[in-house]
């Protein structure tokens, strides 16, 4: 019997989720009743819905899940947590499986929700208020210059549009506005850091 | 008892008055049906009508009565004089009720208005008021075999209803299987922990019951009588019997776990580290409080996988339905409680539970959720082989949700295996049968009946009634079942079940003492007196008797034991001779209530038909077709039977001899599913019905003549149809050639 | 009926559906004195509305008629109708209870002859199909009731309609000044066999049973497919009246689940798997059942009956607890959507009617109960005090045979009591 197989269907990785995912010590109360699969509108999208990856997790799938794409499709609409017999907070789950699988760089390469969190992220941290024409820029460009044009371009009347209603400032592209104590928020966001790497096993 | 002095009244209440000459009825009562008084009454059922009955009973010694009125199954707390033998003519319901209220029916209306008076008259003058059983004994006490769960808990709730009881036990000490465990699974709020037994604390209070006569290390030897008088020869472990008087036995016989070893393909035998569920509370129980080895070498157990019905719901084409064909409910909670052992102890051993449906009704689900909270995993797949793998196990299995094959090891492997009822002999299957058997069957009773050593199984070996709304309802009267012995359960069920049938025991001995019948009868007083002189020692009624009633003396003669019977009337019907009866129903009271219709001649185009109707179901079906105003053919004459099987086919020849043009006879559902109340009675009727075509030919006459129905309570609607098409299907034939030859 | 009658050797069983009958009935026929209280006018409870039984197919009236008969032929039960109990005090041995008794305003010199009901033109929703017909406000519940006697819905009281069943009547048995009484009675113990009630599929937003005509509960299309029923036995649809053949059952409707009823209602698996057979009872090879479910608990010898079920080609099984339904308003078909587990496969499939398998919710939820009555957290009696018990689906989930099983028990518990007060008071 091959290793890989002797491993399955232990609890290590189910362990791991309770312990290093948020909500993750939910996963082992699924029935597998299925609600939450078939009650997810994007459900055709993904390959695999929660109730699978919750027996993924139980048959120690966890290569297969911390690489998925699935839980990167969560919308957060929460049909699946309010229709759970078992009340799972399924959609929190969802979230939770994403940023574990991303901090351990499995999350799958290009995938459009988590590379738009991450400039998200980025361009939020860095004055602690979301500076919304870098952001559109970034988001633009970022597969590659032409396509960033392209972009650019069809999204030019909304743009403008924008500007017009001072949703928008093109100011903005000098830097833009910025929290009071940007050196307290980098010292608050890098406590939490500390916090959350201890809790999910990420300390060094 | 004093002269008979008859008296019919005639109720002109209901429209009865408005639709039928009460007049006419009540001088067909005085001429044709004899009675010496006569009283037409507006509305019977009133206080004022039912005076005049209860003064004609006091001061003018009236001895039996016919009412005409509704139907006997209405008005009966009105109609509640238990003194006197009583006739009901259905006249509302079985007549104005059931034909169309038009001058085109008026003639035939009255005709069968009339009839009913006369046949009530008839049948009344043949009634006797049942005394109750003669040989009626008083013995209350109650003999409970087996000391398991269910046994201790009916021995002690009977104790504790002040009935003196005793138990039989085979083994050494009390507690049965529960006694091996090392928790239960809880019967109370949150269900969330395995529980105490609560055995020893049973057993000591069994042990110690002022109420309660303990044999240990005993079987039964024989047992003898009928309820209030069995006698019971237990065998001790010495080889010394004593016998013991009782009223009641209580079956409480336990399962055996099916057979591990049956199951090779799970593992069983071939690696010790594969145990069923007893197996392993045995290891639980011999770790003492550390922690569980493995079998094999003693190692460290770090995965346990439970494997659920094992050998159980097996109808499979590849092994053939060689396994048990049921599922034994309790195995799912105890698996999961099993599971718990481990993780209570330490959370670090995963514990997986492989199963298909998983099976935990009611407050179970708690206990399902308990499991998962504590971490015990679950896993909806098909376990395919189990194989030692050096001192690990491999389990091979379908995933059924993620569809794909997966092999994987355990340190040990539960198999959970299902309940062998411990219900004694089959007494269905031929001696002949039984001689080529290599394990020869042992019986648990010794019954000395005539019918067989133990009590009748129902499916699967055990001993259930096959009655939904009554589950006690054993064949063997006086002798109960509960526990697993009845039907697979966990002992929550088994402490229900085993109360339940303490309380029916208790019933059993009540009833006999005051020589009343039981289920579904019960008080019914009456009961079977035979004239053994007239007696040809057929055999049919000891052997047709459903309830094994009746045995047999060394000159073959029947001896019947009243207080077993049910007071059918299966043997009545069966008896060739005639020699059977009741005081209130015998071959005499429908007898003479056919032959007491006026024939119409063979030109009146008026065909006379008879219905031989089940009291229970087809009887109300008419009535409640009635009392919907669905109306049927005038030509019918309904008679309730206490059960199909009480139909002796003298009647029917009586019947076609006197001019009868057909009769029909309804019965209730015979085969598998049988919904007769007497398990046997329509079967018995059907069989010899099917005899019944010979003597139509003899007698030159179409087979159609007599035609036998199956008729539900429910069949409202169809009741009236089938007597349609019969009348149409006699207008077909034509009219009966033997009128007026009788 | 008067107070006197009953004394500290009475058993006072609460409910007269066929637990509280039983529990009665075994005790009476043990010589003991009971008095039966039913809030409804007739006894039965719910088996009287059910068509068949599982796993015989059998006719729940067939043994009513026989406890009716055991009834009809026991003089020591005494039978309320109507009465409900508002406050039970004492202890073991020794308790009085109060029982309100509602007008029926019909006397027991009724004889059921029909004659009010036919001069009554008002009618009312027919509690006895679910509201799924009509019936005239002066009544017999159905075929079966006991006692045999007519009932006035207090609607017409007062009306012309009222005045017109007592005009109708021939003995004198309607009594338009009926007052609702309160009775007190002394008792020994109390069994209290309340039975349960189907969830209220309406809160189960995502099927919209509020929305969708053709989405019913188990317990409407019991009567539907009974030939007594509001159909007369044909399986329509309720939209269009359009013949219903391709049929969803939909499991665990409300039940296991902690948004609605926590427990695990027992019966539904099996409802379903018989209410399949009506299906193919009424249609053949035509119909078409489909089993939505997350685990088929066919219980002990049940199992035989699933089996069977699943060699009949006409039903299918699908593991996935249905997600949504949403109504087709082209055709009418109602359309669920969901997962099937075995394997993940999205299904959106057109049914002519989807049957809800609603959960089994104990009666004496959210009454007020002595204080000794302790409730589990789904409702269902966990203790009942010293003399009280519980018996039938008060207890718990449970189905016939196992309610009459768990009433027997009960009996023989209030019997202990009674016993037991008997011999203190000889000592």
């Amino acid at each position: 019997m091959s290793e890989q197989a002797t491993a399955r269907y232990t609890n290590d990785f189910l362990r791991e989720v309770e312990k290093n995912v948020e909500e993750g010590h939910w996963v082992k109360m699924c029935m597998q009743c299925g609600v939450c699969a078939g009650s997810c509108p994007l459900g055709s999208a993904w390959a695999h819905p929660p109730q699978e990856i919750f027996m993924m997790i139980r048959a120690g799938k966890r290569e297969e899940v911390l690489t998925s794409d699935s839980m990167w499709m969560c919308t957060s609409c929460y049909n699946c947590m309010v229709r759970c017999p078992r009340q799972l907070p399924i959609t929190h789950i969802m979230h939770g499986l994403a940023n574990y699988a991303h901090r351990l760089g499995l999350s799958p390469k290009g995938q459009p929700t988590q590379a738009t969190a991450t400039l998200f992220w980025n361009n939020l941290i860095k004055k602690g208020r979301v500076n919304e024409l870098t952001f559109s820029l970034a988001l633009y460009f970022k597969d590659g210059f032409v396509q960033g044009i392209k972009n650019a371009l069809n999204m030019q009347a909304v743009g403008f549009g924008l500007m017009k209603a001072k949703r928008l400032n093109p100011m903005e592209i000098l830097g833009g506005h910025a929290v009071k104590d940007q050196a307290g928020l980098k010292a608050m966001i890098a406590k939490a850091r500390e916090i959350e790497d201890r809790k999910k096993g990420f300390a060094k | 008892m004093a002269e008979m002095k008859t008296a019919a009244y005639i109720c002109s209440g209901c429209g009865i008055g408005e639709r039928v000459s009460t007049a006419q009825m009540a001088k067909i009562a005085q001429k044709e049906g004899k009675m010496a008084l006569v009283r037409e009454h507006a509305c019977l059922c009133d206080e004022s009508g039912v005076q005049t009955i209860k003064d004609d009973i006091e001061k003018e010694a009236v001895t039996h009565i016919v009412l005409a009125a509704c139907s006997r199954r209405v008005k009966t707390e009105a109609f509640n004089f238990p003194t006197v033998a009583m006739a009901r003519a259905n006249i509302r319901e079985g007549v104005i009720w059931s034909q169309p209220e038009d001058a085109e029916h008026a003639e035939t209306t009255q005709e069968m208005a009339d009839d009913y008076v006369r046949m009530g008259c008839a049948e009344v003058k043949k009634m006797k008021v049942p005394e109750g059983n003669p040989n009626r004994a008083s013995n209350k006490r109650i003999l409970v075999v087996g000391g398991g769960v269910s046994g201790m808990t009916s021995a002690l709730e009977m104790a504790e209803a002040g009935y003196d009881t005793v138990l039989v036990e085979k083994s050494g000490a009390l507690g049965g299987w529960a006694a091996e465990l090392v928790k239960r699974v809880p019967s109370q709020q949150p269900y969330a922990d395995p529980a105490d037994t609560g055995v020893a604390e049973l057993a000591a209070k069994v042990a110690a019951h002022p109420r309660i006569a303990l044999h240990l290390n005993s079987t039964i030897a024989q047992t003898d009588g009928a309820p209030g008088r069995f006698s019971v020869s237990i065998a001790q472990e010495s080889g010394a019997t004593v016998t013991e008087e009782v009223g009641a036995l209580i079956q409480a016989t336990g399962f055996t776990p099916y057979d591990m070893m049956k199951l090779p393909e799970l593992g069983a035998g071939k690696s010790p580290n594969v145990v069923d569920q007893l197996g392993l509370e045995k290891l639980v129980k011999a770790a003492n409080g550390g922690a569980v080895k493995r079998p094999s070498d003693g190692g460290e157990v770090k995965r346990v996988v439970f494997i659920q019905c094992a050998g159980q719901r097996d109808e499979s084409q590849e092994t053939e339905g060689r396994h048990l064909p049921y599922c034994s409910g309790h195995c799912c909670a105890t698996s999961i409680k099993q599971a718990m052992y481990f993780k209570d102890a330490n959370p670090d051993i995963d514990t997986m539970v492989m199963y298909t449906d998983l099976r935990v009704p009611g407050t179970g689900e708690d206990f399902y959720r308990s499991g998962q909270q504590k971490g015990v995993t679950f896993t909806k797949g098909k376990t395919s082989s189990v194989e030692a793998a050096g001192n690990a196990c491999k389990v091979s299995f379908k995933d059924l949700i993620l569809n794909e094959d997966v092999a994987i090891e355990a340190d040990l492997v539960v198999l959970a295996t299902g309940m062998v009822a411990n219900s004694g002999m089959n007494i269905d299957i031929p001696e002949e049968e039984v001689e080529k058997m290599e394990v020869k069957p042992i019986s648990i009773l010794n019954l000395n009946y005539r019918q067989g050593k133990d009590m009748p199984q129902l499916k699967s070996g055990f001993t259930d009634s096959h009655f939904i709304c009554f589950p006690y309802e054993t064949r063997r009267t006086g002798i109960y079942a509960a526990g697993p012995v009845r039907r697979p359960m966990d002992m929550t069920q088994a402490i229900e079940d085993a109360t339940g049938a303490a309380m029916k025991a208790i019933q059993a001995v009540e009833n006999a003492s005051l020589g009343r019948a039981a289920h579904p009868r019960s008080g019914d007083l009456s009961y079977p007196i035979v004239r053994l002189e007239g007696c040809t020692q057929c055999k049919r009624c000891t052997v047709e008797c459903p309830f094994g009633a009746i045995d047999e003396d060394e000159k073959r003669f029947p001896v019947f034991n009243e207080s077993r019977c049910r007071r059918c009337g299966t043997c009545m019907g069966a008896c060739p001779v005639r020699v059977i009866s009741f005081e209130n129903y015998s071959v005499d009271t429908v007898g003479m209530q056919i032959k007491s219709v006026d024939m119409p001649d063979e030109f009146s185009e008026k065909p006379r038909i008879l219905i031989l109707a089940c009291e229970n179901d087809a009887y109300p079906a008419l009535d409640m077709a009635g009392l919907q105003r669905k109306a049927y053919s005038a030509f019918v004459r309904a008679i309730p039977v206490r059960c199909l099987g009480s139909v002796n086919t003298i009647w029917i020849t009586d019947a076609l001899n006197g001019g009868w043009d057909g009769v029909m006879m309804m019965g209730c559902k015979k085969g598998d599913d049988y919904q007769c109340h007497f398990v046997k009675g329509s079967e018995m009727a059907s069989y010899r019905m099917s005899k019944v075509d010979d003597t139509l030919k003899q007698m030159g006459l179409e087979t159609e003549r007599v035609a036998t129905y199956e008729v539900a309570i429910t069949d409202i609607e169809r009741v009236p149809q089938l007597i349609n098409d019969y009348a149409e299907k006699i207008k077909e034939i034509g009219m009966s050639p033997m009128k007026g030859f009788a | 009926m008067s107070a006197s009658i009953a004394t500290n050797q009475t058993i006072l069983v609460v409910g007269g559906g066929i637990s509280g009958m039983t529990a009665a009935l075994e005790a009476a026929e043990c010589g003991k004195q009971v008095i039966l209280a039913e809030k409804l006018p007739t006894l039965g409870g719910r088996t009287a509305l059910l068509y068949r039984y599982f796993p015989k197919m059998c006719h729940p009236v067939c043994g009513l008629e026989i406890n009716l008969r055991r009834l009809k032929g026991n003089r020591n039960v005494r039978v309320l109708t109507m009465a409900e109990v508002s406050a039970i005090s004492g202890t073991r041995g020794d308790y009085t209870a109060t029982l309100k008794i509602a007008p029926r305003y019909v006397n027991e010199k009724c004889t059921g002859c029909g004659d009010c009901g036919k001069a009554v033109t008002a009618e009312i929703p027919n509690p006895f199909n679910y509201g799924l017909d009509k019936m005239k406000a002066a009544y017999l519940p159905h075929g079966m009731a006991y006692p045999q006697r007519y009932v006035l819905d207090p609607s017409i009281v007062g009306t012309p309609d009222g005045e017109a069943a007592k005009a109708a009547c021939k003995v004198g048995a309607i009594d338009l000044g009926m007052q609702e009484e309160t009775i007190e009675l002394k008792v020994g113990a109390v069994v209290w066999a309340t039975g349960w009630k189907p969830y209220d599929a309406a809160k189960i937003q995502p099927y919209g049973y509020d929305r969708f005509a053709n989405v019913i509960t188990s317990v409407e299309f019991e009567r539907m497919c009974d030939p007594h029923g509001p159909t007369g036995g044909k399986i329509l649809r309720p939209s269009d009246g359009k013949e219903a053949k391709n049929v969803a059952f939909i499991q665990c409707a409300g039940s296991r689940d902690e948004n609605h009823l926590r427990h695990c209602s027992r019966i539904c698996c099996m409802a379903s798997l018989k209410q399949t057979q009506y299906v193919r009872e009424a249609w053949g090879d035509e119909g078409k059942s489909t089993i939505y479910y997350i685990d088929i608990r066919a219980i002990d010898r049940f199992e035989d009956f699933y089996q069977m079920v699943q060699r009949d080609s006409t039903v299918s099984f699908i593991k996935s607890k249905v997600a949504k339904i949403v109504q087709d308003e082209k055709t009418g078909d109602v359309v669920l959507h969901g997962v099937d587990t075995e394997g993940y496969k999205r299904y959106a499939t057109p049914h002519d009617l989807a049957v809800l398998a609603v959960g089994m919710e104990p009666s004496i939820k959210g009454v007020s109960l002595p204080a000794d009555i302790v409730l589990d957290s789904s409702g269902f009696i966990e203790t009942a005090g010293d003399g009280m018990f519980s018996a039938g689906c008060a207890t718990n989930a449970l189905d016939v045979n196992r309610a009459v099983q768990n009433a027997t028990a009960a009996s023989l518990r209030a019997i202990q009591v009674i016993n037991k007060t008997a011999s203190m008071e000889k000592a």
